[in-house]
């Protein structure tokens, strides 16, 4: 009988932990009693103990060692099973130790923040995680992205399944990590607010507790992953643009084939995210080189989707500051007194109880907007040069005669190792 | 790991299971977010409907309790979506750790079936594409360019409009030399700049209030406070406050008449927090400073008022109740139309610089050290306005018009409550029991000059010329130093001690001691007393000086005193 059920222990044990957890939860959720009968004394004092800044440098030495050993196993060793391992060890560090902070991802708005803001000191360890990840992909490509990024090892620990998402689709969906990253140095760099933190789907996970919305999104995005592989990374990431960026001129980068391709094609449904170019088909094919007048209008028409885009955020950018909260207090307090639309938000009546006027908000509002429309042009400049530089190289581009990695793209995960036919010793 | 088919089978069950579950606690999620954000339970319609009922009929004890019944589950409503709410994110969590594991152990991890590839893109139809993708993109990018200027450049606002107006229109342009004291207006605490010089001359010296000599006219105050009388005009100004009713008056300087009293208890954001303070100083100690535009007037719980002359509340704001052992007593400062504020409490250590028209805060500076008792002085040194605080440790100066700190130099320690005295060439702070310093700033910070400890005032500032030094202290001494060595030129006893400060006017100096006797001394080298004249009651406020009359607030009477 026993040994019959004795397979559902296992299952069995996941409900009495999950049940229990509940539990306890629950009972955190009880009010506290009022202290009106008993004579106890609640302590002055309670502090939680700040970690010392020298745990700060072993972060970053635990990030270089990760980093050099996850290039090891990519360009040398090309360890599918050591990536993991190493995207295992992240989890568990960065994840879920360090509760996903500090991160790469967010040192992004440390480091625009202090670009330009004088009164900010970026902390060290802060800039150094800004910093060696993209030292690396010059080396070796996304490395940092296969193993050592901790919100890219949750999705790749739990990406099962391959759907391949429709070429097109993908190449829409990929735009927006470039929108995500301008809007992230616009906000953080005019002090308004830091997004990728904010809205970082995994770091309720990491830390058990978050914002329901976050949670809630984090476990759909999750759910998501284990078809559509690593979607985060693909679709919203920012600090993969500048992964993508720096590994394009890398020294190094992950091949599929450890020796000359055969075209096989094996390869081709290894990649789960596409981003393996197959080698052109070049019977039958004449491929002219563009003159030197089409490369001029070709670079026109960049120049014109840059400038287009800039003009179009600048005056976008009152809409972008409502996302200020003290654009959005102002708005609030206006509506109020044009409009009868009583404040009501938390924001609103602490400013009422405050003793600032009117005045000072309006003027603050003002202040706000005019740094986001200092700062909203360039974003719109960078988009629009990202795309069209983007169409550029694919019309310049030359045949390829073998299967390669989109340098940009491929985060380094050593999926393709194994479909590759070609062996060579690795001692 | 291998599993047989019936495992397999189990494991896919057990996902969609899971699956189904997680997007059911998703969608309730997601549900009672919704009704978390849209309702409150104080705004239940038939909790306020039953609410409005009690109000009518207060005694019905049936319907007082259907009120607390209605409350009672609204409120339980409330926390159950909560409790949902928190409880479903933990739970929304486990199934989607249960759904992956179950597809991990489903699916395993073999290779995905090599199926039929797709015939290999060309690359001139890849380039083609991208050509035409480009002229289509920069296009349309052109045209929402051109759609965005119509439709949303209106919401643009116009360029530089938050820069203009603080500095240069709205509070005019940093005067390079200090305002000279005139002989009317006695717009601060201590006098023009704070600075215990007052102009005019022709100062009466003999009075007695015993017997209505030489007192022009005598009028109580309608509350208790110690902050002294400000000037502007025919107008003079006091503050008064009484359990959690602060006010300002307004009196005709020429006949002791109540012309107006405003609130500075009553008004949208005002504390009514009485906090705890020292026996001896109250809610009203702070002076209230006036220009031309306006008087404004502080008091210990931080609210902060604004009236025009004729008694109209200008603006009001309360700048957040000060936590102080012995209580917020720093008296107000206008410089030209910048109202000058010394915050202190042990949350919030601060100067703030006002536009006196509008209340708008045009700048805030943090100050370090701890809370102190000493009020603002007015100071210019390498052609710079600057609002001097005697701090604790710190003797810092800040720019008036921007808050920028110019200087500072470590000064005194004990409890400071003694407000800078300023020339043209020093700046000398005290605290009792420890020193008496003579700050020289120069265009690299700040320097001791000279420091002696034999008199250290501890509540009554000292008052300085270019020439002399003079101090009077709570043991009852007065001296005079010379202003630029620690060379004592005279000194002198009484048997009442001073918290009044100094001041210095018409070639004389008028010490009042808390007896309301005024000791009148000749401000020169050598000790010559003139007079002593008694408005017989007490007093620990610093007099006012305006066209050759002198206005002395006692314990309970304001005083005019005039020789004509």
């Amino acid at each position: 009988m026993i040994k019959k059920y004795s397979r559902y222990l296992p299952y069995f044990l996941i409900a009495v932990m999950l049940i229990w957890h509940s539990v306890l939860y629950a009972q955190q959720m009880r009010y506290p009693r009022p202290e009106f009968e008993t004579q106890y004394t609640y302590p002055e004092y309670q502090y939680n103990y700040q970690r010392a800044p020298y745990w700060e440098y072993l972060d970053v030495a635990v990030l270089i060692a990760a980093l050099s050993i996850t290039s090891w196993l990519v360009i040398k060793k090309r360890s599918r099973q050591g990536i993991m391992w190493v995207s295992v060890f992240s989890l568990a560090y960065f994840g879920f130790y360090r509760q996903g902070c500090i991160c790469a991802v967010g040192s992004i708005q440390n480091v625009s923040l202090a670009l330009f803001n004088s009164d900010y000191s970026i902390p060290l360890s802060a800039l150094l995680f800004f910093l060696i990840p993209l030292i690396f992909a010059l080396f070796s490509g996304r490395v940092f992205c296969a193993g050592v990024c901790p919100l890219g090892a949750i999705q790749e620990l739990t990406g099962f399944k391959k759907v391949k998402v429709n070429p097109k689709l993908e190449a829409v969906l990929g735009a927006i990590p470039y929108v995500y990253l301008g809007l992230a140095v616009l906000y953080s760099a005019v002090g308004s607010q830091f997004i990728i933190c904010r809205y970082d789907p995994f770091v309720g996970i990491f830390r058990l507790g978050g914002p329901y919305t976050i949670i809630i999104f984090g476990a759909l995005l999750l759910i998501t992953g284990i078809y559509i592989n690593r979607p985060y990374c693909r679709y919203l990431c920012p600090y993969g643009v500048l992964q993508g960026f720096f590994s394009r001129f890398s020294w190094k980068h992950l091949t599929i084939t450890p020796a000359e391709c055969r075209n096989c094609r094996l390869c081709e449904p290894s990649c789960p995210y596409g981003v393996i170019l197959p080698s052109d088909n070049l019977k039958n094919t004449e491929v002219t080189e563009i003159g030197r007048k089409m490369k001029l209008i070709y670079g026109a028409l960049i120049l014109m989707m840059g400038l287009s885009l800039a003009y179009f955020f600048y005056n976008t950018a009152p809409l972008l500051a409502r996302m200020d909260k003290r654009v959005s207090l102002a708005r609030e307090i206006r509506l109020e007194k044009e409009k009868g639309i009583k404040a009501v938000s938390e924001a609103a009546q602490a400013f009422n109880e405050s003793a600032r006027t009117e005045e000072e908000l309006f003027e603050e509002e003002v202040a706000v907007i005019n740094r986001f429309r200092a700062g909203a042009p360039w974003v719109g400049l960078f988009l629009g040069l990202s795309l069209g530089i983007r169409f550029y190289r694919r019309i310049i581009r030359h045949p390829r005669t073998e299967y390669e990695p989109d340098r940009g793209r491929c985060v380094s995960c050593g999926k393709c190792f194994e479909y590759c036919p070609v062996k060579i010793k690795t001692e | 790991m291998k599993f047989s088919e019936n495992q397999i089978r189990l494991f896919r069950n057990l996902s969609v299971v899971s699956g189904i579950f997680t997007m059911v606690i998703a969608f309730t999620m997601i549900m009672s977010l919704i009704q978390l954000k849209t309702s409150d339970p104080l705004e239940d319609p038939a909790l306020k409907s039953i609410i409005e009922q009690f109000d009518k009929d207060p005694e019905n004890a049936d319907i007082a309790e259907n009120v607390r019944s209605l409350d009672l589950i609204a409120r339980k409503a409330y926390f159950a979506a909560r409790w949902q709410l928190e409880t479903g994110s933990y739970l929304l969590l486990a199934g989607a750790i249960l759904f992956v594991v179950f597809q991990w152990l489903s699916t395993g991890q073999e290779k995905s079936a090599r199926g039929k590839l797709p015939p290999k893109p060309q690359i001139t139809e890849e380039k083609e594409r991208s050509k035409k993708y480009l002229i289509v993109f920069s296009s349309v990018f052109f045209i929402l360019a051109v759609i965005s200027s119509f439709a949303l450049r209106p919401l643009l606002p116009a360029p530089g409009e938050a820069k203009k107006g603080i500095r240069s229109e709205e509070t005019g342009k940093a005067s390079a030399v200090l305002p000279v004291p005139d002989g009317i207006n006695y717009p601060n605490f201590r006098g023009e700049g704070s600075r215990g010089i007052a102009g005019g001359e022709g100062y009466p010296t003999d009075w007695d209030g015993n017997t209505g000599k030489n007192i022009k006219w005598k009028v109580p105050v309608p509350k208790f406070g110690k902050s002294s009388p400000v000037i502007w005009g025919d107008k003079l100004f006091l503050t008064g406050a009484e359990g959690s009713v602060f006010e300002v008056y307004c009196y005709d300087k020429n006949t002791g008449d109540l012309l107006w009293t405003g609130t500075g208890s009553d008004f949208p954001g005002a504390s009514k927090d009485v906090p705890e303070t020292d026996e001896e100083s109250g809610m009203a100690i702070q002076t209230p400073a006036v220009n031309k535009d306006a008087v404004c007037a502080i008091f210990a719980n931080g609210n902060l008022v604004a009236y025009d002359h004729n008694g109209n509340l200008l603006w009001a704001k309360n700048l957040g109740m000060p936590e102080h052992t012995y209580g917020y007593t720093s008296s107000l400062l206008i410089y030209n139309d910048i109202l000058l504020v010394q915050y202190d409490s042990e949350l919030r250590l601060s100067v703030i610089g006002f536009d006196v028209k509008s209340g708008k805060q045009l700048w805030e500076t943090s100050r370090r050290g701890k809370p102190v008792n000493s009020s603002p002085a007015l100071g210019m040194f390498n052609g710079i306005p600057q609002v001097i605080i005697n701090g604790s440790p710190e003797v810092t100066a800040f720019d008036v018009m921007t808050g920028k700190e110019l200087w500072t130099i470590n000064g005194v320690v004990n409890d400071v409550a003694v407000s800078p005295a300023v020339n043209n060439n020093f700046v000398y702070v005290s605290a009792n029991y420890e020193a008496l310093l003579a700050i020289k700033p120069d265009k690299s910070g700040a320097t001791v000059g000279w420091s002696d400890n034999t008199y250290t005032p501890d509540v009554s500032s000292p008052a300085a010329t270019d020439e002399f030094l003079f101090i009077s202290d709570g043991t009852g001494a007065i001296a005079c130093y010379k202003a630029d060595s620690k060379e004592k030129l005279w000194e002198n006893y009484f048997n009442s001690s001073f918290y009044a400060s100094p001041i210095v006017a018409g070639g004389m100096v008028y010490f009042l001691d808390r007896d309301g006797v005024m000791h009148i001394v000749k401000a020169s080298a050598t000790y010559e007393l003139v007079s002593e004249s008694s408005i017989g009651e007490d007093t620990d406020s610093t007099p006012a000086f305006s066209e050759k009359r002198i206005y002395i607030r006692g314990e309970k009477n304001l005083y005019c005193i005039s020789a004509d």
